[in-house]
């Protein structure tokens, strides 16, 4: 799998969307991406990416753009 | 919820919210589970709660004291009500009412004390919780718990409801949280857990400070020292047991994020002192005085609740 | 001499109860005045109580001779029980204290915490009448407004509070402390709020029954400190008092004039 398709995966797997819907897709668009969800995904990204994510990045990670910025800058992840 | 398996998850919610998860989680199978907060409940992780159980919900409003009284009534009612506010509020806005609810009549009321310690940083002194052990522990009959970690909020959170009586859940640290327990174990209400076997001297923590005193102890290791850490979840009632076994060593240490003065150093101190001791207990907590705000690392360090604080005053005493 | 043979009102009977009570408890005294003026408004909740379903919250807990001498001559406590009022670690103590066989449902003495445990009371069970007995000195306490706000907006009309206005609190008179008006204050927190005499045993019934209203309601029961005894009639000497022979056989004997059925 490809770093886009791990990235996308997760997504869809932990906030049950469908891949047409990613794009654009930001925190508290669907019901799935609250709080708990929110850290659901997090959670799934370090473990599929093996990385441990600071707190001010997962604050951060506000949006699927956003989210794939912080991966590739701060944790050498490419896209 | 795999408790195990959502670990990582947990702890990135923090102490708060794996509070509410878990206790959303609970009320699917417990129709007695109230939930209450003195207009707190988005801190409390109490969201999907109110989403799923809204009839089981009530915000009193910014009224802590009249929170605990009505949660009083509603215990009596034959319900489990849970009520969240920030541990200062909890135990000293709301203490005579604690008192005369939780204590003296026996409600079966769980007041869950969110933030202690320095978790509200920068808000300052207000809304530190830094004396609500001390005020809570000279109360009959009210079980203080105090998680290490998010897995053990979701444990205490499980034997609050299964315990008969008042329960004063203290929760900690902020989001992100580390991890002390990575696989299930078994949690007792009053029984500590040794969380690392060591020879030369003994740290009892709780809440927040026992992965500070795992890394001590760690960082120690390499220096021949070897340390044990006592996780002590259940300050009230205090384990006498783990404390005793340990009076063969010269030098005991207690961590807590809370004053040095009336919190878990102080009930060691009363097991040791009425049992016979010939050692040294050397309480670390906040000091007896208050500072200027901060971060949390910030307060921490201020108050010389650190690794290296931690590593420091232990070869300077053994 | 006192008349053996006449027959007292209900509430001629429950105030020699505490005029009895409070002679046996001696030298340690009792909340006499304060237990004399809410008589009638104890006597009309329990002529509508059900022990099964409703609850009965003393918060004004300086009342409680009068509540346990209420509960006596309805008959939900024992004279044996009754009699143990104020013995060193009994069931009747000074003010009321929950135990398993004691029918005290709620235990008090540190003001203003009765309405909070009532919001609680009638919001878990919905089916319960819960009634609460307050003082007008006792609202001093501003924990009283945090539940009088809560159980009006969730609406929890199955409770109903009753204020023993007798006007006196320990330092004097109320009016003179914290000048409140109340009527408006109840009403702007959102309660069906009556104003009654508080000596008409009746009256406050018929009011409990005919509450039909979708907000809690509080009925002001205007009533006067040490009713029925003159000497202890708005004389706040008599809150807290010991009572030697001779004043108990003079206000006996006016209880019986008062209070006799003839």
């Amino acid at each position: 799998m490809t770093n886009l398709e791990i990235y996308n995966n997760a997504f869809i797997e932990c906030l049950g969307v469908t891949e047409d819907q990613l794009a654009g897709l930001k925190y508290q668009d669907v019901e799935s991406w609250d709080s708990v969800g929110h850290m659901g995904l997090m959670a799934e990204l370090e473990d599929a990416f093996d990385i441990m994510m600071d707190t001010d990045d997962i604050i951060d990670f506000s949006s699927y753009e956003k989210g794939k910025e912080i991966l590739s800058s701060n944790y050498e992840i490419e896209f | 919820m795999d408790y195990v398996k959502n670990n990582r998850m947990l702890s990135l919610l923090g102490q708060r919210g794996t509070f509410g998860t878990v206790l959303n989680e609970l009320a699917k199978d417990d129709e007695r589970i109230v939930a209450m907060s003195a207009d707190l409940a988005r801190v409390s992780g109490l969201e999907k709660f109110i989403k799923n159980y809204p009839d089981r919900y009530i915000n009193v409003g910014i009224a802590e004291e009249n929170a605990v009284g009505m949660a009083a009534g509603i215990a009596d009612a034959g319900k489990i009500p849970f009520v969240t506010t920030f541990s200062n509020f909890a135990a000293m806005r709301a203490n005579e009412f604690v008192r005369h609810f939780m204590a003296y009549m026996n409600c079966n009321v769980k007041l869950v004390g969110l933030s202690s310690g320095f978790a509200m940083e920068l808000f300052g002194t207000t809304h530190y919780g830094l004396e609500d052990v001390a005020v809570l522990r000279c109360m009959p009959d009210i079980t203080i718990l105090s998680p290490c970690d998010c897995m053990e909020v979701a444990k205490c959170v499980e034997t609050a409801v299964a315990i008969d009586g008042p329960v004063y859940l203290r929760l900690s640290g902020k989001m992100n949280q580390p991890i002390v327990h990575r696989a299930d174990y078994e949690f007792k209400v009053g029984q500590a857990i040794t969380e690392k076997e060591g020879s030369d001297c003994v740290v009892y923590a709780t809440g927040s400070m026992v992965s500070v005193a795992l890394k001590a102890a760690k960082e120690l290791e390499s220096e021949n020292i070897s340390v044990k850490v006592v996780n002590i979840h259940t300050i009230k009632p205090i384990d006498r047991e783990c404390i005793l076994v340990n009076r063969d060593k010269k030098c005991m240490f207690s961590l807590e994020e809370h004053s040095r003065i009336g919190g878990l150093g102080t009930a060691i101190s009363e097991v040791l002192s009425e049992e016979g001791y010939q050692g040294r207990l050397i309480r670390m907590g906040t000091l007896d005085e208050y500072k200027k705000a901060g971060t949390y690392e910030y307060m921490l360090e201020q108050h010389g609740l650190t690794v290296s604080n931690l590593v420091n005053t232990i070869k300077n005493n053994i | 001499m006192l008349d053996k043979t006449l027959e007292l009102t209900l509430e001629g009977r429950i105030r020699k109860d505490i005029l009895v009570a409070a002679k046996q408890a001696g030298k340690v005294g009792a909340h006499i005045a304060p237990s004399l003026s809410l008589v009638e408004i104890c006597s009309a909740i329990f002529e509508n109580f059900d022990e099964s379903r409703d609850v009965f919250v003393l918060s004004k807990a300086h009342g409680a001779l009068g509540y346990y001498a209420t509960m006596h001559q309805v008959g939900m406590i024992t004279d044996e029980q009754f009699n143990s009022f104020e013995i060193n670690g009994g069931e009747f103590p000074g003010q009321p204290s929950r135990s398993a066989n004691n029918h005290v449902d709620y235990s008090s003495g540190s003001l203003g915490m009765g309405l909070s445990y009532a919001a609680g009371r009638a919001w878990g069970d919905a089916g319960a009448g819960v009634y609460v007995v307050l003082g007008d000195g006792e609202l001093d306490e501003g924990s009283n407004w945090e539940a009088a706000s809560v159980i009006s907006a969730k609406k929890l009309k199955n409770i109903c509070a009753i204020v023993d206005c007798n006007g006196l609190q320990s330092d004097g008179k109320c009016e003179d402390i914290l000048q409140k008006d109340l009527k408006r204050i109840w009403e702007a927190h959102g309660w069906n709020t009556i104003v009654c005499d508080g000596h008409e045993a009746k009256e406050i019934s018929r009011i409990i029954k005919d509450i039909n209203s979708d907000k809690p309601t509080v009925i002001l029961a205007q009533t006067v400190k040490g009713k029925g005894v003159s000497f202890m009639e708005n004389n706040n000497e008599w809150h807290h008092h010991e009572l030697n022979e001779e004043q108990y056989l003079q206000a006996i004997s006016e209880i019986e004039e008062n209070y006799g059925l003839r």
